[in-house]
């Protein structure tokens, strides 16, 4: 490989100010993304070398991880400076590379789905091509074979939430990763594909452990959030055996190919999306992440078109409340067919007559309370409530809110200025804004 | 080519206020004016964003957009201006949106099916998803602000201010003054353009004027 491709990343990086990810590299040089992943490397080193521009970089760990006797397989994105961090915890380490390189320090690791999104979209199709990861039986499923599976699965609905784990997406990651049994002993821990993180996240494949130019120092992202990771493999001594899983691990006791937990628990209505992943053939990642985006693409067309909507989707909207079906959640059924998130939403909704005309439903919507405390501090706490809506109903309200986790204001938070904030509001919760104008209004 | 209809114009707007409520909030924990302990992920555009929890923040900001909308229904906005400003009040940074709609629509768009025209929303939703990841690694080429910083929104409009103040008195309780000189203009400000984006419904461009000396 020449060495043109260094004065590409660095135009990248440099000039546009791009988050490089390899998997970006490699969909738009349309190289393998082992090879893409040296060469970031490879401008990594050269550019420390150089000790010329500022670069900061995150690396992809897996290996296995051994929690209260519990071994499991973790996979996480982590940042430079925590890279030694996470592989000491680790027991086994089988693959370290370089994820990203990008020039600025990012904060949290948003962006970096966002950067692979627009790629992997627009190669949906062959978003694989270049891909480590190989399963001759992993082939989508035809339209009509779609369809018997979507109505052969929904009858038995929902499964009874006896893994409660205290994460909201994770209960379907358990299920599996499949793996191809390689050869011999890196057959192992090679090839372990990982279900996609809640919302067709990334990664978590494994790469084979081969030449990888092994990087060190990965940041590990998830501290706080290992800890409600391992929440979760604690309660899980068994996994539920996928359908078509070639499982080469039997030595672990819990096979979780773990997720790397990017992004913190998303809101329940995500468990939908997660549905959609263990698919039965969940060998090759990306195809079936292709599947996922195909899939929630095609439902949100088919979601605006009925609803009239725009670009704001019915659901996983900033500004919307949850919205869950009365149901318990369909995250529990993983019977292997994408059950698309918003059908289940639209479909298992009870229909009330109404005398206008409208179709009401009901529907369990997340809400939040504000309230302020004997402490004088605002909390937030959510709940459900049972309420009906009609179809046709704008739910473009610009004074939800919809927050999520109780967020309690305390004095805690060292922030000056919110802590007046608070203050003022709990002395006065009327009032908005402090205006010098309020003395002139009333005339 | 046709004009859009007043429903087009509106669901532009919508789609605008949308997309600012959340690059404000996206603003605000990038630039570290909040402690980002009040942020917490959520989807919008498919991907991820930071959105704060604080209530009386987000009412601010949504009371904020509310009434800047019917401005931009009208095309009277021409810029919304998210400034940030230390704790003298001098503006450190000024987050620019220069947002113009096209008064025509083109030919392919002329049935009155804009509003569920799929592929326009989905090549609109990803241009906004550039800017939102534009905003995301924007402290790449910003300086580091002085800590204590609070922020305003500012709307420059296109017709004379005092005919725009009765529009956009909108809330009770919720006024909009006409902004000190010293908001709106920087002393020696260094442009930094973000992101650009043309579509067939709305034009809008992001740049930042960034004070030289912060501290």
């Amino acid at each position: 490989m020449d060495e043109l491709y260094l004065d590409n990343i660095d135009e990248f990086v440099n000039d546009h100010d791009k988050i490089v990810t390899y998997k970006w590299l490699s969909l738009t040089l349309g190289i393998h993304v082992n090879t893409a992943k040296q060469m970031l490397f490879h401008y990594l080193d050269h550019k420390r070398k150089e000790s010329s521009a500022q670069l900061h970089a995150t690396y992809l760990v897996s290996g296995k991880f051994v929690d209260n006797g519990q071994t499991s397989h973790k996979v996480s994105v982590v940042r430079e400076e925590q890279l030694e961090d996470v592989k000491a915890k680790m027991s086994l380490i089988v693959s370290v590379h370089v994820y990203s390189v990008q020039k600025a320090l990012l904060k949290d690791s948003g962006p970096l789905y966002s950067v692979d999104y627009d790629a992997v979209k627009d190669n949906l199709k062959n978003c694989s091509k270049y891909s480590a990861i190989r399963c001759a039986t992993a082939v989508p499923m035809s339209s009509l074979e779609l369809q018997q599976a979507r109505e052969m699965h929904r009858p038995p609905s929902p499964e009874p939430e006896n893994k409660k784990p205290a994460m909201n997406g994770n209960g379907i990651l358990a299920s599996k990763p499949s793996a191809k049994p390689a050869k011999g002993i890196m057959g192992m821990f090679a090839n372990k594909s990982t279900p996609k993180n809640q919302d067709s996240g990334r990664e978590i494949k494994s790469e084979q452990k081969e030449d990888a130019p092994v990087v060190d120092a990965p940041k590990s992202r998830p501290a706080a959030k290992a800890n409600p990771m391992m929440n979760f493999f604690g309660s899980q001594p068994a996994k539920k055996p996928e359908k078509n899983v070639k499982e080469e691990e039997a030595a672990q006791s819990s096979s979780t190919a773990a997720e790397k937990q990017r992004r913190s628990p998303q809101p329940e209505q995500k468990r939908g999306d997660v549905v959609a992943e263990p698919q039965k053939n969940t060998k090759n990642d990306s195809r079936s992440k292709n599947k996922r985006i195909e899939d929630s693409d095609s439902e949100e067309d088919k979601m605006e078109k009925k609803k009239r909507r725009r670009i704001k989707l019915p659901e996983p909207d900033s500004s919307d409340e949850d919205v869950i079906p009365d149901s318990p959640p369909q995250m529990e059924t993983r019977e292997a067919s994408p059950s698309p998130k918003k059908e289940v939403e639209a479909v298992t909704h009870s229909y009330q007559g109404n005398s206008d005309g409208k179709i009401r439903k009901r529907r369990r919507v997340l809400k939040s309370r504000t309230f302020v405390d004997e402490e004088g501090c605002i909390v937030t706490e959510k709940g459900y409530e049972s309420e009906s809506y009609s179809e046709t109903e704008d739910d473009f309200q610009p004074t939800k809110q919809a927050l999520r986790d109780p967020f309690k204001a305390s004095s805690s938070k060292d922030d000056e200025k919110k802590s007046q904030k608070k203050s003022s509001a709990s002395a006065n919760k009327g009032t908005k804004q402090a205006s010098i104008m309020g003395f002139f209004q009333k005339k | 080519c046709r004009r859009l209809t007043e429903q087009e114009y509106s669901m532009v707007a919508d789609i605008l206020c949308e997309f600012l409520e959340v690059a404000i909030h996206l603003i605000l924990y990038v630039r570290e004016v909040y402690p980002s302990g009040i942020f917490q992920k959520r989807k919008k555009y498919n991907v991820p964003v930071q959105m704060s929890c604080h209530p009386e923040l987000n009412q601010y900001i949504q009371d904020t957009l509310h009434c800047v909308k019917p401005l931009i229904e009208k095309n009277d906005a021409e810029k919304v201006v998210v400034v940030i400003m230390d704790k003298e009040h001098h503006p450190v940074e000024r987050f620019v949106f220069e947002i113009s709609q096209p008064p025509l629509l083109s030919i392919r768009f002329s049935s009155p099916l804009l509003i569920r025209n799929d592929t326009l929303l989905s090549h609109v939703e990803q241009l906004l998803r550039a800017f939102i990841l534009k905003i995301s690694v924007c402290d790449a080429v910003l300086n580091n602000n002085p800590p204590g910083c609070s922020f305003t929104v500012l709307v420059h409009t296109r017709d004379a201010a005092t005919r725009n103040m009765e529009k956009v008195q909108v809330i009770k309780d919720f006024p909009w003054i006409v902004a000190d000189e010293q908001e709106v203009h920087m002393q020696e400000p260094r442009l930094i353009p973000l992101k650009t984006m043309t579509s067939d419904i709305v034009k809008m461009q992001l740049y930042v004027e960034e004070r030289t000396q912060k501290t």
